[in-house]
């Protein structure tokens, strides 16, 4: 007899209810249509408005012809081709990685606080690149030329992964990730790598300290296609990775003892993630500085309608994360036309409340 | 079959199972029994791969380093002590995870045995709930319907699968209890094995095939409950002066779950 056939009988004897109760696949995957579509109006919407006065018809029109014969003036070509569309694409895809790294994170650390910027890998990548800015210059002439437009990602990725190392080796013991651990650890990490930076930008030349400053401004401006084609790479191959963890991460929320119960090989697993979530924070910070709380409020807030799930929580992450960006972007282009607000206020602005609010919702639940 | 030879494990430098040698039949309930910190934890952990450990592990002849995570995970499920989840689960989602995690044989039947795995532990009606907000007895058998569902046949390919269950009753009423351990039964009855650290000794008594009785990291006694349960073991292993089958002085009630009918 087969434990099918006795479990059998006492499903007969009750009440059966819904067949799909608790199950959130539909509604997962209908959010995901949603968010498909949405993507593609705020990438849009991004490259149509602005300061310029170019119409919006207008310039799809000359998206779509390519020719010459449309209505925008070379000018507004310029701005639509070299400043709004590498911005949008980039600020697009900052937006997915911020909010697919936070999702890793919180699903690695089993905890819905982890944040790249809140336990201080964000630092760790601006750290590596301001000593890329600074000390590059002393590398071998050949070293740099070879790594070209790459050497600032590089620099960042690598800041970001050796941090993200750190973190991991410190709050997690016997596969148990402490909260008060992994925060205050992300604190004395983001000290200890601004202290670092403070000295480089102490070291810095006058052109150093132009360059730091400008990047350190955390903003989506001067956004260029040379950028797109050095960070995009990295960011795009983390946002296609990190989708075949889904599986692991899901088993990983167990714990990662039950995780390798259930099949999954937990170290592997856990460097792949490491390594996309370096890969994808440095990148962006490498570009945009550091841009903050994307990583909790998205995910957070898809696991409210979808659930925790990873296979579908990831893709939605990075499509709202995009999304997201671009909003944040629009407000930061227009709330002080023609001047524009550094992205990273207005993302800190809507986010530090939301993290608050998140701390205090579940300090009864789990007894912080 | 699952056997340890000479299994010794450290942890941070201390040895806590000294050479310990044991076999778990597939068509038995062995139970480890023994008082806190003998080691009875350490030793199945050991056993299901998840500690690095000295000695030979086999489990139906293959030995256990060889195997790669997903090919133990369909010989074998695991239901931890106790775990919490920091996330929005429902109870359907938790219970998923044992179908979809690993190596899936099920995948046209998942709905199914989820909801025959969560029946088998008289939580049907759940499947909508969150796990967080269930009590620390349901989410525990929440847990066993998914590790349940991750072996849900006994036997798979003419190989008995085995479920390893660290108390499985321990945050239970008495009820449930006996549900669980019936369950565990008819695992067996259908020709898997099942091992689990359990604490009541009447309910091990009741249910279990084997008994291993360990004591500071070595095993003391070993066989038939029948056999090994005796007012000398009982000192020697939990170092209590106690009669097996005495009857206490009238006046304080006491209940034997032996006792329930149907």
């Amino acid at each position: 007899m087969s434990l099918n056939d006795a479990a059998r009988g006492s499903v007969l004897m009750r009440s059966v209810q819904s067949r799909h109760a608790g199950d959130r696949t539909a509604v997962a995957r209908l959010t995901l249509v949603a968010l498909v579509l949405i993507s593609l109006v705020a990438l849009a919407l991004s490259i149509t408005t602005g300061a310029s006065d170019a119409s919006a018809i207008n310039v799809i029109g000359a998206l779509f012809s390519g020719a010459e014969d449309t209505a925008l003036s070379m000018r507004d070509r310029i701005i639509v081709f070299d400043i709004r569309m590498p911005r949008a694409l980039l600020g697009f895809l900052i937006g997915a990685a911020l909010a697919m790294s936070g999702a890793v994170m919180q699903g690695l650390f089993r905890n819905p606080l982890a944040d790249p910027a809140l336990v201080g890998i964000s630092s760790g990548s601006a750290l590596g690149a301001v000593l890329m800015i600074v000390l590059g210059a002393s590398l071998p002439a050949g070293v740099m030329i070879a790594l070209g437009a790459f050497a600032l990602p590089l620099a960042a990725f690598a800041g970001g992964l050796l941090t993200t190392l750190l973190l991991y080796r410190i709050a997690t013991r016997g596969g148990q990730t402490s909260v008060a651990t992994m925060l205050l650890a992300g604190i004395a990490i983001s000290a200890l790598a601004a202290a670092i930076t403070g000295i480089l930008i102490y070291m810095a030349d006058d052109k150093q300290l132009r360059d730091i400053t400008f990047w350190s401004l955390g903003s989506l401006s001067g956004m260029t296609w040379a950028k797109l084609f050095a960070a995009g790479p990295i960011m795009l191959v983390a946002l296609l990775v990190v989708p075949f963890l889904s599986r692991g991460l899901n088993a990983i929320t167990l714990g990662e003892a039950a995780a390798f119960h259930m099949g999954v090989k937990v170290q592997r697993l856990k460097y792949i993630a490491v390594v996309a979530v370096a890969g994808a924070v440095g990148a962006s910070v490498a570009v945009s500085g550091g841009i903050g709380f994307v990583g909790i409020v998205v995910p957070h807030l898809l696991r409210i309608v979808i659930g925790p799930d990873h296979r579908y929580l990831l893709p939605a992450s990075a499509l709202f994360g995009g999304v997201l960006m671009l909003g944040a972007d629009m407000l930061a282009r227009t709330i002080v036309a023609p001047a524009e607000l550094p992205i990273g206020i207005i993302t800190a602005l809507a986010g530090a409340p939301f993290f608050l609010w998140v701390l205090l919702r579940d300090r009864t639940r789990n007894g912080w | 079959m699952i056997t340890a030879k000479n299994l010794t494990v450290s942890l941070s430098g201390k040895t806590i199972v000294h050479g310990v040698a044991l076999e778990a039949k597939a068509g038995q309930l062995t139970a480890i029994v023994g008082p806190n910190g003998s080691g009875k934890t350490t030793t199945m952990k050991a056993l299901a791969g998840e500690l690095p450990s000295k000695g030979e592990i086999t489990i139906n002849g293959h030995a256990l380093s060889a195997l790669e995570p997903w090919q133990l995970a369909v010989k074998r499920a695991v239901l931890p002590q106790a775990a919490t989840i920091a996330f929005p689960f429902t109870v359907r989602e938790i219970v998923r995870l044992g179908l979809t995690v690993g190596p899936n044989r099920h995948a046209e039947r998942i709905d199914a045995i989820t909801t025959e795995a969560l029946a088998a532990v008289d939580l049907s009606g759940f499947a909508g709930r969150f796990y967080q907000e269930l009590s620390g007895g349901e989410q525990q058998r929440v847990q066993l319907a998914r590790v349940l569902s991750q072996i849900w046949e006994p036997v798979l390919d003419d190989e008995p699968c085995f479920l390893m269950l660290d108390e499985p009753v321990s945050a239970l009423d008495i009820r449930h209890q006996l549900t669980i351990m019936q369950l565990a039964r008819r695992y067996c009855e259908g020709g898997g094995g099942v091992i689990a650290v359990m604490h009541d000794l009447n309910l091990t008594a009741m249910f279990a095939d084997h008994m291993v009785m360990m004591r500071a990291g070595r095993i003391e006694r070993a066989g038939r409950p029948a056999d090994v349960m005796t007012d000398d073991a009982m000192e020697a292993v939990f170092g209590c002066r106690m009669r097996i089958n005495g009857v206490p002085a009238t006046g304080v009630p006491f209940v034997l779950p032996h006792t329930a009918s149907a």
